[in-house]
């Protein structure tokens, strides 16, 4: 794990909200080829660190490094361009426009004509247009999603919904994909789904780092797991580490987990 | 000469509580129901109205009595204002709401027109006079809007940091969706808030009734550079409004001496559009 | 139920052609003028339908970016002499450097700021526009602006200037229509619908906004320079916020973000005084309660009442041939 390339790097991030500390003096790595989950107890600092590595809400103190580049003074959409993607833990799509139409947007940024270019002669653009539009056609093959793409996205359910985003945001040729709590709200078969979905992006070489609550999908889908705990870091490894870790199980898995734990291993053998 | 420069910062700082008094009025409503009340210049008016062309030069009153009645007249409008308008509107988007208040403002001016008629007057031997310091002479208007306006703000701040409605507001302005949450009534603060505005807004038109004619246009202007008042202070901030209504107010009878006075008018706007360039949280830093 | 595009093409198209239609059938030069008001106004609206339609962002100061273009066109051909072909081209860059001016300031922060300086800037229009009467002529106006002609045929009558405007105001549909159904267009109505959402996929939504607001300058611009020609005088007294409002109302009042609704909006909006003369004093109340409620119980406009009256219609013929 030492080996291979550093994606993303946070270095003493510190946030404060009008005195209270919701994150402080947190570092880890994001390595290349793994999927890093970062998980911990509800208001932990979890979407707030999230929020920093994006720019939605900049860090008080400390840096973000991007391939070893410093990002934490960059504004989003800079961010972004670089190659980070994102979902939102509560979806957030262009409710009024269809499934294709999400997606356009989420891959426009990549074009290049001027809007006067485009009203003197609407052909260029027009090339450029469909472009798109095939790109978007093969991404929501990939996940599935060709036979709603005119539906609007406010008439789609709950899974279908956040299996948009996740398109949307692929549409941007992200290197780096941070995902905030892909699982909540989905029903178990629709988890599995966008499990599977993550993981057949991934395979394509995109880094996946996560917020999660649900254990079954952190320990499914990670490599890496950070432990957060009222914003500072308690534990940092391999998913198997951090279940027998005894902070981690005081502070956030509770003892019943263990027990859990153990009748399940007990069962499989 | 230096007379003259006192003079000037005085009815400056005058002209600067009516600001900062508007700042307040308008940011207490913002921070109530995430409503921009655009109506507010003429509720203003409709102040000055009711108590000097209905409980003055209508019923022959004296001042004091004129100007409780006028506050009880606009709180009890205010109720109505507040279930009518304001409540329906918290959830629109921003459109919505500032078209609506817009056309509220509008209609006020028309009912005003219809009701005590077109043609401005004033209200005769009402703050007049002026007092003698040395060689510094102060209108007796600018005195009284000084000491009402400060009355005004230390009122607020207690009835916001001791009393438990003036509690709720605070909650509210902070979070909406918490405070309803909590189980506090955001429609009953919304109500209060919108009468307590209300009351600002009647105290301004009496204040300003002996500097300008009352007339359906009087506050138009007073109503804008209350609401460059706040960016500048910092929007959505109750003190960003009063430090930014006192700068205005300051700003612009300095300016007077070096431009033509026509141009007065034109210091608080180009100050808002300096300040969204350079300092666009405003000298707080805090905005909403 | 929402209009199809193709649908609400067909409209627009059957709209223009009544619109050409009318001066023939009516003369009286009272009601032309009215028409060449009408179809400025649908100018201007088609512009501001960018910023406060599609991308939600409240512009109050329409009459003072009208007051720009008209008076950058009427004192540039009238004092300098320059052919109004280009100083409508002049009005046109003015409204361009007013949109990225004001625009930066106002919007690089989130929220109300915009509403607040376009204002602001069209009391410090008005207020120069009235005192700087060597210049503009102050309140009591700038007279003698030229009419212009295309080639050898003068446009001296209001029906053809009305003829001319209304060809610009078809070029202007076309290039608002192909804007709204292109990735700009698409931006734009993004900004509405989620603007937290837009930075995250790499796009600077403040260039976003800004490209919405100068367009609308643009439009604006225009709009007041074709304005200034035709009425030959114009004076600081019209510029005032009531003239910025009444373009919101257009936009609300037809639809907001619709480019038929602009257009049904003018229509409405600029007859309406004339069809409520009877009220006499009691006008403007009736006016600004009709629009209030509009506002609160009629948030789509006029237009959004097509679907709901195709939509009444369709479930009404299904019954009945349920019940056959």
């Amino acid at each position: 794990m030492e080996h291979t390339e550093v994606v993303l790097e946070v270095r003493n991030l510190v946030k404060r909200f009008e005195g209270l500390v919701a994150v402080d003096q947190l570092n880890f790595k994001v390595r290349k080829g793994r999927i890093h989950a970062l998980i911990g107890p509800n208001g932990a600092g979890k979407t707030t660190t999230v929020n920093m590595i994006t720019g939605d809400n900049p860090q008080t103190e400390g840096d973000v490094l991007f391939y070893g580049k410093s990002i934490s003074k960059l504004p989003v959409y800079a961010r972004a361009n670089l190659g980070i993607g994102r979902t939102f833990q509560n979806i957030k799509l262009f409710s009024t426009m269809t499934v294709l139409e999400n997606l356009l947007i989420g891959g426009q940024s990549k074009t290049t004509k001027s809007l006067l270019k485009y009203l003197a002669n609407p052909r260029i653009a027009q090339k450029e247009e469909q472009q798109l539009k095939e790109k978007a056609e093969g991404i929501l093959n990939f996940i599935g999603m060709y036979q709603y793409k005119d539906e609007l996205v406010s008439n789609l359910a709950y899974g279908r919904q956040k299996m948009t985003e996740l398109g949307r945001t692929l549409m941007g040729d992200p290197r780096l994909i941070l995902l905030d709590e892909p699982a909540a709200g989905l029903n178990p078969s629709e988890r599995k789904e966008f499990i599977d979905i993550i993981q057949k992006v991934f395979d394509q070489g995109v880094d996946m780092f996560l917020i999660e609550h649900n254990m079954d999908v952190v320990m499914n889908l990670s490599h890496d797991i950070t432990v957060l705990n009222f914003g500072c870091k308690i534990a940092e490894g391999a998913p198997k580490e951090i279940l027998e870790n005894e902070e981690v199980i005081s502070a956030y898995l509770g003892e019943g987990y263990r027990k859990q734990m153990k009748k399940e291993a007990e069962q499989n053998a | 000469m230096s007379g003259i420069i006192v003079q000037l910062i005085i009815s400056g700082i005058a002209m600067g509580f009516i600001y900062a008094l508007v700042g307040i009025e308008y940011t207490l409503i913002w921070n109530a129901s995430g409503v921009l009340n655009f109506s507010h210049d003429k509720l203003i008016t409709l102040g000055a109205y009711i108590f000097g062309g209905t409980y003055i030069l209508g019923m022959n009153m004296g001042f004091i009595p004129g100007i409780i009645l006028s506050i009880i007249t606009v709180a009890v409008m205010g109720i109505i204002i507040a279930k009518v308008i304001f409540i329906p509107l918290r959830n629109l988007t921003m459109i919505y709401t500032i078209m609506a208040t817009v056309m509220l403002g509008k209609i006020i001016v028309e009912a005003i027109r219809l009701y005590w008629g077109p043609v401005p007057f004033s209200v005769p031997d009402f703050l007049v006079g002026t007092v003698k310091f040395n060689n510094i002479v102060i209108s007796i208007a600018n005195i009284a809007i000084i000491i009402t306006a400060s009355i005004c703000v230390c009122a607020l701040q207690l009835f916001l940091y001791k009393t438990k409605p003036g509690k709720a507001m605070r909650c509210v302005a902070q979070n909406r969706n918490a405070s309803q949450l909590m189980g506090i009534d955001v429609k009953t603060v919304m109500v209060i808030t919108i009468i307590i505005s209300m009351i600002i807004c009647c105290l301004i038109g009496i204040l300003v009734s002996p500097l300008l004619n009352i007339s359906t246009t009087m506050s138009n202007m007073i109503g804008l550079k209350g609401f460059a008042a706040g960016v500048i202070g910092g929007f959505g901030y109750l003190p960003g409004a009063i430090i930014g209504g006192l700068v205005i107010g300051i700003v612009e009878n300095m300016a007077s001496m070096i431009f033509p006075s026509v141009y007065k008018d034109i210091a608080a706007f180009v100050l808002l559009i300096a300040f969204l360039l350079v300092r666009p949280k405003g000298i707080t830093g805090k905005t909403r | 139920m929402k209009i199809s595009a193709k649908n609400q093409y067909l409209w627009i198209g059957a709209l223009f052609i009544a619109f050409a239609a009318v001066p023939v059938f009516i003369h009286n030069n009272y009601y032309i003028t009215i028409l060449n008001q009408m179809v400025i106004n649908m100018i201007v609206v088609f512009g501001l339908n960018f910023i406060t339609g599609l991308t939600g962002q409240m512009n109050l100061g329409t009459a003072g970016i009208y007051a720009i273009g008209a008076y950058t066109s009427a004192l540039l051909s009238r004092n300098l002499g320059i052919s109004p072909w280009l100083t409508m081209m002049a009005a046109i860059f003015a409204g361009f450097l007013l949109g990225r001016g004001l625009g930066y300031p106002s919007l690089k922060m989130k929220g109300v700021y915009l509403s607040l300086t376009t204002l602001a800037f069209s009391e410090i229009v008005r207020i120069f526009a009235t005192n700087l009467i060597d210049i503009t002529g102050g309140t009591q106006g700038l007279n003698n602006i030229p009419r212009f002609g295309i080639g050898p045929f003068m446009l001296d009558s209001n029906v053809k200037y009305f003829y001319f405007i209304l060809l610009i105001a078809v070029i202007m549909c076309v290039l608002s229509i192909r804007i709204v159904h292109s990735k700009w267009g698409r931006e734009f109505r993004a900004v509405k619908d989620n603007p937290d959402a837009i930075e995250s996929l790499g796009l600077d939504i403040k260039k976003i906004k800004i490209r919405a607001f100068t367009l609308a300058a643009m439009y604006g611009a225009f709009g007041g320079a074709l304005y200034a020609h035709f009425n030959g005088y114009i004076t600081s007294l019209s510029f005032t916020t009531d003239l910025s409002i009444n373009y919101v109302i257009i936009l609300m009042v037809g639809g907001i973000g619709n480019i038929l609704g602009n257009m049904i909006g003018s229509i409405v909006v600029t007859l309406l005084p004339e069809l409520l003369r009877f009220l006499g004093d009691y006008y403007q109340i009736t006016y600004c309660t009709l629009v209030l409620i509009s506002a609160l119980f009629l948030p789509n406009g006029l237009v959004s009442l097509y679907g709901k009256i195709t939509g009444l219609m369709k479930s009404k013929s299904t019954s009945e041939g349920g019940e056959s």
